[in-house]
Order: C-alpha cells, then sequence, then structure tokens
C-alpha cells in the first residue's frame, strides 16, 4: 500500500510541471498584459499614461521579457526561496493574498459541503427506498429544479427576496458593523445569517447531483440477490439498507470526493462574485482577467496539485472502503 | 470573571463615549441656526480671513477631544495652524456637527482616484463656479506682472497628519527629490515648462525657498497659466520630507530602503517609490494634509479613513473640520452591488451614471435618500468618432470627408435615440461645447441635426459612394466592400445606443459590424490604430487647460488615432497632421507661449471653432447628468459639475458635508 502511494507521489511531479508550464503560457495568450488593462483603468480615472510611463511601469514589472525568461524567475524563486512572486494587482506577496482569502473560503466551502452531503445522501436513500411514492416526485422534482437553475440565478433570486422583505440584499459574510470586530456570539449570529443564501445556493446545485447519483447506484443495488439473502436471513429492513446497498452506493461518491478539494480551497466563483463573498474565487477570477498572472499562476498551480492529490485521496480512500477493489490490486 | 469585567467595563465605556457625544453635539447645535445666514453669503474666495470665529476659541470632534484628554494630543489650538491662517471653509446650507461615518462602497484599490478626489487638498483648487482657481493649501500667491515669477505663500504653523510642521522645505524636497528624479514613475509635468515665444522651446522651472513659509517657481518665459495647470497636472506640490527620508533608498542606502519595500509589501525600492510617491493616500504611514487619512491596508475588505486631528480648515464658527469622523469602504466586486446597497438605504453619498437614473429614481423613498443630478462637461451623450487616421487608407479618405460625417449625423432620428437611451433628458443636439463652458458657440448644438434619409443619401452620391448588387449597402467608388467596425469597450453601458446607431446606419446603407473587447484590448488597439470608429464623446472643462482629447498631443482620443502618436514621438511615428489638424496644433503652441489670459481664450477659441467646422466627433444628445446620490440626513451636498479637472464630487468640499 504504501510503495502504491509513493509511486503515485513520484509520479505527480512531472506532471505539475507540466500543468506549470502550460498554464504559465496560456495566461499570457490573451492580447496585451496586464499593464494595458491596469493604463486603460488609470487612464479612465484621468491619470495621464503615456508611453513612457507605460514602459517603466513595464520595465519595473519585468514585463518587458520573454515568458519563459518570466516562468525561469517564477519557478526558480519558488523552489529556492518559496517565494510565489508578487501580485500586480494587489502589490503585495501572492501567499499573503491567497493567506487573506484562505481561512472564510475554506469555512465557507466546508460548511456548503456538509450542507450537501447531509441534505442528499438520506434524501438520496429514500427516493430509492421508496421509489415512486409521491415524496420521491418531490425530491426529483426540487432535484432537477435545482440542477437545471445556474447557481447565480439562484443567488439572485433570494438576494431579490431578501431585499424585499428584509430590506437588505445580504451581501457579503457580514453586517458592515462586523467585518472589523473581534469574534463575538452577535458576529457569529450575524456571520450565520449571511451563510444561508451561499450555502444554499452553492449547496443546492450539488444537493440536486448527489439525489440522483444516490437515487439510481441505490436502484442498482436494491435488486441484487445479497438483498434477498439478507431478508431471508430476517434482518430489519433498516439494518439491510444501512448495511449492504448504502456502503456499495457511496461509492461514486467517495471516489468524487477527491475532486471536490479543488472546490474547497477556491469556493464557488460566480455565486461568490453575485454575493460579494471575499473568496479566493473572484480574487482568481480578477487575476486571470486582469493578466496577474504571477497571482493566477499560482493560483492555478494550486489547483493542479489539488486534483492530483484530490484523485490519489480517492482512490486510498476507496481502496480501504471496498474490498473488492483492495482484492483485485492485491493490496 | 476576569472576562466579565472586561466586558463591563467596555460596555461602561461605551455608554461615557455616546454620552459625551451627545453633549458634545448638543454644544454645537445651539449655535448653528445663528450663524447659518452669514455664512451663507461667505464667497468661496479662499482670502485667509483674519476675522475667525469668536476669540480664537476653537472647537473639536469629540473623539479628538478624548485624545487631548488623555494627554496623547496636543490641544486643538496648537494643532491648527497660527489663527490668521487657518482657513476657513465656507459651508454650503447650514454649519454641522461632528460624528458619523460616511459609507461609500468601492472595489479596492483599483478605485482609488475616487477616494482621492474626495478627500484631495491641493495647493490651488478650482472654485466652485469653475471661473478659475484659488489658494488651498497655499496662503496666497504672488505673481509678477509678465507671470514668469510665482511666490507660493504656505500657512504658518500648519502640519501634516502625523504633527510634524508643514513648511517650505517639503515643498523644494518635492521639487528635488520626488519630481526631478521621477521617484513616483511620472515626468515632469507640463506645467513645470515655460515655452519659448520664439523657438517653441521648453524651459524647466526653478523652484527655490524663500522662508520657510514661501517658496517661489521661476519660469524663464510667461507662464500665464501655471496655477491652473498645475491643478490640474500637479495637484498636490508637496510631500513630507521627513518622512520619505526614512523610506527613499536616496537617504537610506538601497539596502535599508529594500528592507522597508518589503515590509510594505512590495518587491523593490521602485515600486515603493511610485506607490507611496504617486498614490500615497492609500498608505497610513504617509503623512498627509487631507481631512480623513488611511487607517488601514486598503487590499483588505474594508479601508478606513479617519479624520485628521491636524487637518487645518475649521467653519465659520471655529469648529475644525471634517464633520464626519470617517470615510468606510467597504469592498465591492462588482458595480451592481455597490446600486443594490445603495437602493437598500445603506450607502451615504455616491455617484453614479446616468444609466441608473430609472432604478435610483424608483427607490427613492424606499432607500431614504435623494438623488441629485450634477452637470457634465460632455460634448455629448451618445457621440461617435471616426477615426480619422484610420488603418485602411481608403476609409482614412472617407472619414476625412466632411460630407461623409454630416451624412451618418443627418441618417439618424435623434428624438428617437433622445427617448430611447436617455428617457428624454438628453435632448436631441450634435456634440458641441455646452452653454457655460467656454468655447461654447451659438447654434452649434444644432448643426446637421435635421433627420434627413434623402440627404445623407445624396451626400454618399456625391462622395461618390456605390451601391452594391442587391440595392442594399454602399460600396467605395471602386466597388470594393465598405463597412464600419465599431469597437465597444466592455462595461461601457453602449449596447443600447450601437443596436440603434447600426440600425440607422443600415438604414442608410452603410454596413456596421461590432467588436466588443475589454478595456485592456481596447487601450492596445487604440495605441495600434486599430479602432476605425468609437463610441465615445469627449469631457473637458477648458481646452486651454486640458488639450488631450481636442489637440492631438499624444495617443488618447479615438478621432485623432495616430495623429497624437505624431506629436508625442516628436515626428518619429505616427501620421503627420495635415490641413485642420496641423492648424489646430499650431494654434496649441500659440496657447502654450501666450504672455495674456486674452490670448490664451482668443487661440483656445479658434481650436474649438475647427472643432465646430469639421465636427470630428459626432453627437446625437446632449449630455446627460451626473447623479450624486445622498441619504436624506446628509447635509450641505450641493449641485455642481462633475469634472476630472474639478475633481468629482470633491468640489463639494466634503470636509463640510455632516450628518444631521
Amino acid at each position: 500500500m504504501s510503495s502504491y502511494i509513493v509511486r503515485r507521489l513520484i509520479m505527480m511531479i512531472p506532471v505539475v510541471i507540466l500543468i506549470s508550464i502550460i498554464v504559465f503560457f496560456i495566461i499570457q495568450l490573451p492580447p496585451g498584459d496586464f499593464i494595458s488593462g491596469y493604463a486603460a483603468k488609470m487612464t479612465t480615472s484621468g491619470e495621464v499614461m503615456d508611453e513612457a510611463a507605460l514602459k517603466l511601469l513595464r520595465e519595473s514589472y519585468g514585463l518587458d521579457q520573454a515568458w519563459y525568461v518570466q516562468y525561469g524567475k517564477w519557478i526558480w524563486g519558488m523552489i529556492s526561496k518559496g517565494d510565489f512572486g508578487y501580485s500586480l494587482n494587489y502589490n503585495r506577496p501572492v501567499s499573503s493574498i491567497i493567506g487573506q482569502y484562505m481561512s472564510l473560503t475554506l469555512v465557507v466551502s466546508i460548511i456548503s459541503m456538509l450542507f450537501t452531503y447531509a441534505v442528499s445522501i438520506p434524501i438520496g436513500i429514500f427516493s430509492a427506498v421508496r421509489q415512486y411514492s409521491i415524496a420521491d416526485y418531490i425530491f426529483t422534482a426540487f432535484g432537477f429544479i435545482g440542477m437545471a437553475t445556474p447557481n447565480f440565478l439562484m443567488a439572485i433570486i433570494l438576494m431579490y427576496l431578501s431585499y424585499v422583505y428584509v430590506g437588505d440584499p445580504m451581501l457579503g459574510l457580514f453586517s458592515p458593523e462586523f467585518i472589523d470586530a473581534a469574534w463575538t456570539y452577535a458576529k457569529f449570529v450575524d456571520f450565520f445569517k449571511h451563510m444561508i443564501i451561499p450555502v444554499i445556493v452553492i449547496g443546492l446545485g450539488s444537493t440536486a447531483e448527489l439525489i440522483r447519483v444516490m437515487r439510481a447506484q441505490m436502484l442498482d443495488e436494491m435488486d441484487k440477490p445479497y438483498m434477498l439473502t439478507a431478508r431471508s436471513k430476517g434482518l430489519s429492513e433498516r439494518r439491510i439498507i444501512m448495511k449492504y446497498p448504502v456502503r456499495a452506493a457511496i461509492n461514486p461518491i467517495v471516489s468524487t470526493l477527491g475532486w471536490s478539494l479543488t472546490a474547497v480551497f477556491t469556493g464557488s466563483t460566480i455565486t461568490a462574485i453575485v454575493l460579494n463573498l471575499p473568496l479566493q474565487g473572484p480574487v482568481m477570477y480578477r487575476a486571470l482577467l486582469s493578466q496577474d498572472m504571477y497571482l493566477a499562476g499560482t493560483w492555478l498551480l494550486f489547483m493542479a496539485v489539488c486534483i492530483v492529490l484530490g484523485t490519489l485521496i480517492s482512490d486510498i480512500l476507496l481502496v480501504w472502503l471496498d474490498p473488492r477493489i483492495r482484492m483485485r490490486k492485491g493490496m | 470573571m476576569s472576562k466579565k469585567l472586561g466586558l463591563a467595563s467596555a460596555v461602561l465605556l461605551l455608554a461615557m463615549t455616546a454620552i459625551m457625544g451627545c453633549t458634545a453635539n448638543n454644544n454645537a447645535a445651539p449655535t448653528n441656526s445663528e450663524s447659518a445666514s452669514p455664512s451663507e453669503s461667505v464667497s468661496p474666495s479662499a482670502s485667509p480671513s483674519a476675522s475667525t470665529a469668536g476669540s480664537g476659541d476653537y472647537k473639536e470632534a469629540p473623539m479628538l477631544q478624548e485624545l487631548v484628554k488623555a494627554g496623547t494630543l496636543p490641544a486643538v489650538d496648537q494643532r491648527l495652524p497660527v489663527k490668521a491662517d487657518v482657513m476657513i471653509e465656507p459651508v454650503f446650507e447650514s454649519i454641522g456637527k461632528y460624528g458619523g461615518e460616511w459609507r461609500n462602497p468601492w472595489n479596492g484599490p483599483d478605485d482609488k482616484w475616487g477616494i482621492e478626489m474626495m478627500t484631495e487638498e491641493p495647493m490651488f483648487r478650482f472654485k466652485q463656479d469653475g471661473s478659475g482657481v484659488e489658494p488651498n493649501v497655499a496662503k496666497s500667491v504672488d505673481v509678477n506682472a509678465d507671470s514668469t515669477e510665482f511666490v507660493i505663500h504656505l500657512r504658518q504653523g500648519m502640519k501634516w497628519s502625523d504633527g510634524m510642521p508643514f513648511t517650505a522645505d517639503d515643498v523644494v524636497f518635492y521639487w528635488e527629490h520626488m519630481l526631478i528624479p521621477e521617484t513616483f514613475g511620472k515626468a515632469l509635468y507640463d506645467c513645470y515648462y515655460s515655452i519659448d515665444p520664439a523657438t517653441g522651446e521648453k524651459e524647466r522651472a526653478e523652484v527655490t525657498k524663500v522662508d520657510d513659509y514661501s517658496v517661489k517657481v521661476a519660469f524663464k518665459h510667461s507662464s500665464v497659466q501655471f496655477l491652473e495647470r498645475l491643478t490640474i497636472d500637479n495637484k498636490w506640490f508637496f510631500a513630507p520630507a521627513h518622512y520619505y527620508k526614512t523610506i527613499l533608498p536616496e537617504f537610506i542606502g538601497e539596502d535599508k530602503a529594500l528592507e522597508v519595500a518589503k515590509e510594505y509589501g512590495f518587491a523593490d525600492t521602485k515600486t515603493l517609490g511610485q506607490w507611496t510617491g504617486y498614490y500615497y493616500w492609500l498608505y497610513p504611514q504617509r503623512p498627509t494634509l487631507r481631512p480623513w487619512v488611511a487607517t488601514n491596508d486598503a487590499t483588505g475588505n474594508r479601508f478606513i479613513m479617519e479624520r485628521n486631528p491636524y487637518y487645518f480648515k475649521t467653519d465659520a464658527e471655529g469648529q475644525q473640520l471634517p464633520y464626519m469622523d470617517r470615510i468606510v469602504l467597504d469592498k465591492m466586486q462588482d458595480p451592481s452591488h455597490k446600486l443594490v446597497e445603495t437602493l437598500a438605504g445603506n450607502v451615504d453619498i455616491s455617484q453614479f451614471s446616468f444609466a441608473d437614473y430609472t432604478v435610483l429614481k424608483e427607490n427613492e423613498q424606499k432607500g431614504g435618500y435623494r438623488v441629485i443630478p450634477w452637470t457634465t462637461p460632455n460634448w455629448s451623450s451618445t457621440g461617435v468618432q471616426l477615426n480619422q487616421t484610420a488603418e485602411d487608407p481608403k476609409l482614412r479618405k472617407l472619414f476625412q470627408d466632411i460630407r461623409f460625417r454630416e451624412a451618418l449625423s443627418v441618417a439618424v432620428d435623434r428624438n428617437e435615440v433622445s427617448e430611447i437611451i436617455t428617457s428624454g433628458v438628453g435632448v436631441p443636439a450634435q456634440a458641441a461645447v455646452p452653454a457655460s463652458l467656454p468655447g461654447h458657440q451659438d447654434g452649434w448644438d444644432k448643426q446637421w441635426t435635421e433627420f434627413d434619409a434623402a440627404k445623407a443619401e445624396k451626400l454618399f452620391d456625391e462622395i461618390g459612394l456605390k451601391w452594391d448588387g442587391n440595392h442594399k449597402y454602399r460600396t467605395f467608388d471602386d466597388g470594393s466592400n465598405l463597412s464600419l467596425l465599431i469597437y465597444e469597450e466592455k462595461g461601457s453601458d453602449d449596447e443600447k445606443f450601437i443596436e440603434l446607431l447600426r440600425k440607422y446606419y443600415d438604414q442608410a446603407g452603410i454596413k456596421t459590424e461590432l467588436k466588443i473587447v475589454d478595456q485592456g484590448s481596447y487601450f492596445d488597439l487604440k495605441y495600434a490604430n486599430k479602432i476605425p470608429v468609437a463610441v465615445k464623446t469627449v469631457s473637458l472643462v477648458d481646452v486651454a487647460l486640458r488639450p488631450d482629447e481636442l489637440v492631438p498631443l499624444r495617443v488618447i482620443t479615438p478621432w485623432f488615432g495616430h495623429y497624437g502618436l505624431y506629436t508625442s514621438s516628436g515626428g518619429k511615428e505616427g501620421v503627420k497632421p495635415e490641413g485642420d489638424v496641423a492648424l489646430i496644433l499650431e494654434y496649441w503652441d500659440k496657447v502654450k507661449s501666450a504672455k495674456s489670459k486674452e490670448e490664451i481664450t482668443k487661440w483656445s477659441n479658434e481650436i474649438i471653432k475647427l472643432h465646430q467646422k469639421n465636427q470630428w466627433m459626432i453627437g446625437y444628445t446632449a449630455a446627460t447628468p451626473y447623479l450624486t446620490v445622498v441619504k436624506n440626513n446628509v447635509k450641505n451636498v450641493p449641485a455642481l459639475v462633475n469634472a476630472d479637472e474639478f475633481r468629482g464630487i470633491g468640489i463639494a468640499h466634503p470636509q463640510q458635508f455632516y450628518f444631521e
């Protein structure tokens, strides 16, 4: 088992390096660079940006060099000093920006992930066991609506309702008076109130999907002969369901668990923009738009590492969960 | 137990401050009504009237009073300049009272100019009626007869926001160590050069210290407009020497400066100089003269600017300004968030473009705010510019043909544009200098405005444009395809207008294409001369003060394309201006080397007249107002002109805004 993990870890290295090169190259593909966008913005605000000023800016940010030179410097800084470079947008080290948004991103993502699992797995099981019951139809209908509605649209609808009925669109994660305050009970309550919309919106899409997956898997398993065996043994229905088909049906969910690692670290992007949440997603989105390549590059690289790692974690989890896989791999 | 005690004492403290705040406000309140009328009559000329209110007993904000009592801050009369040099800021409606937070969301440091304008304290500032400049940070100025020597007097005893004295040394330091060596990454501003009328050569000014509170700026040739140009080019003609001596490599060595740069989060000392030197108001460490100063990291989710205890202005009753305690800028990722928050009543004072007029008006009652329309110096609200140096030679010839511009102008029904695009607020009109601005020409806004499809057709025929096989679209006279490529900048809110425009051009037989690009690409395309047709207007108060949009001096305004590059590169690149465009540049040289205001007015008028004759920018409807949205409990917000030259909302003097 451990030799398998080590082998997988070593294989990750060339993959990540390749990804980093592609990422850095692609970020710079669109016409123009960070400075042209920045200069355009400052010109609209009335600042004078002539050729000389542009040249000076490009030089000071090192944008006058070829992309592979910039890439080399970036990677070298990362390997030799653990320095991920400077964000052009923020004029600050990339690591400090990512750090600034990390904790809230993790909180929001993990809560919405827990919400997703807590809601979808029981409902999935229930609608499989009570297939074609009224409740199943209702859940199915909700599931389809949830899957078909884009997250951001749902966010806008909920914001509108909140504005009309509560008088506050509930933007952000805190009310203004709590943004800078230390954590208190009142701040926690406020945070909780502001979390309702994001969690529902971010969670709903995947909840609907998971319900469907869970239900389909369950239905597959329920016809299996081992169910008949278990029943003939006289086990209670509840035990049968929880012990056999659920365990088998949860496989596809576990195998995708690792992939959600990236989602956990990014937080959702479009929803976060619509709701003005201070998460990583919007920061990254802006970095990509403005070609702030060290920030965007570091981030995409980080995502790549997460995906590779996540796949590994999923595999390990599956092996642990499902004896059939363990046997086949001979571990 | 100790926790409980701490909480209790905190509550007690809070209650105490609240009570003290109330009493302080009560003290100030009764005097309001008495002085309201005389203060209104004070004209906004900044002649430092020696008659300060009362016995020189100044009043200060409760939050500062606390600090004085605690002994951490000197008394208010020691913080203000000497009595005769305190600047008394006239209030718009009534004497205000202290307190409150001005909530005004922003988009983070990208919006730095917005907060800059709100808090700006320039050496000289434009008067509220726009008729010229008046001293602001400066106390007064002496100008000699031929406008070659300007002696700027400063205020005695005035202090930076950290309490250090502000003197002539700070001006000379700024000149010698920041402007000349280009520490903050900008070339020395044009206003510091005088022009030799004979040769047209530029001569740099000399800046010297006369005494602790006066500085002399000496030019070789007359520089009639130096003060106005200074106010536009280099608003803050000073910098805290004592601060920069602790961070710039020149003074502390490259290694030490790099350490400082890293501390601030910058990669190198160059960026440190650029950002703390130019965008200085974002850095809490950097002392300023502004009414509010930065208190925390501007890249965070909430940027707070707090009152400057050493601010040099009072109201007519000796209350030290500003009235409001803080400006609170919450970060919003999308402009629509600011709108939504405003509708919900969570924004105190903010500005919006006309596009949001309807929704703001609809929710006025619910949001508890009022919409104050400000005028703008825009020539039009729906403008089209044809690049006179378009890359394609056939297109360039066509665009330079005045008949083509006239045809495009009369091919559109302006009434419909006015109704659909501006809800009728922007009346049908040609792009022209608005009334009340220098250079206004009678009747210009009626030039080529009558909707007349037959006339357009006739003009196209005269130019020699042929019809294609289906008699649907015009072609060049050699039968080759004619199509106007319109570029739209993403986020410019012009979709509806462009759609309408294309419909009318289409009807007139002119094929159009539309490409939407982001701001950065648009900027690059402009530099590469790749934009044939742009949907943009121009906005300026006076061509003599800000010529960029009307005189091709550098690449910026789409209509003159690479004529601008020709001037800025000294004739090495770009397209050589000919005809009336060359004439504009000639007149501009005359403006620059003028010896009197009359001469300047005369030649700038000539430039405007050439614009009237040629109508390089076509406009379909007159300018629409810019919207200043103010909560009902905020007072002293006037309706003025919103122009970059006047620093946006800054000209309303935000330090005298207050909460009722």
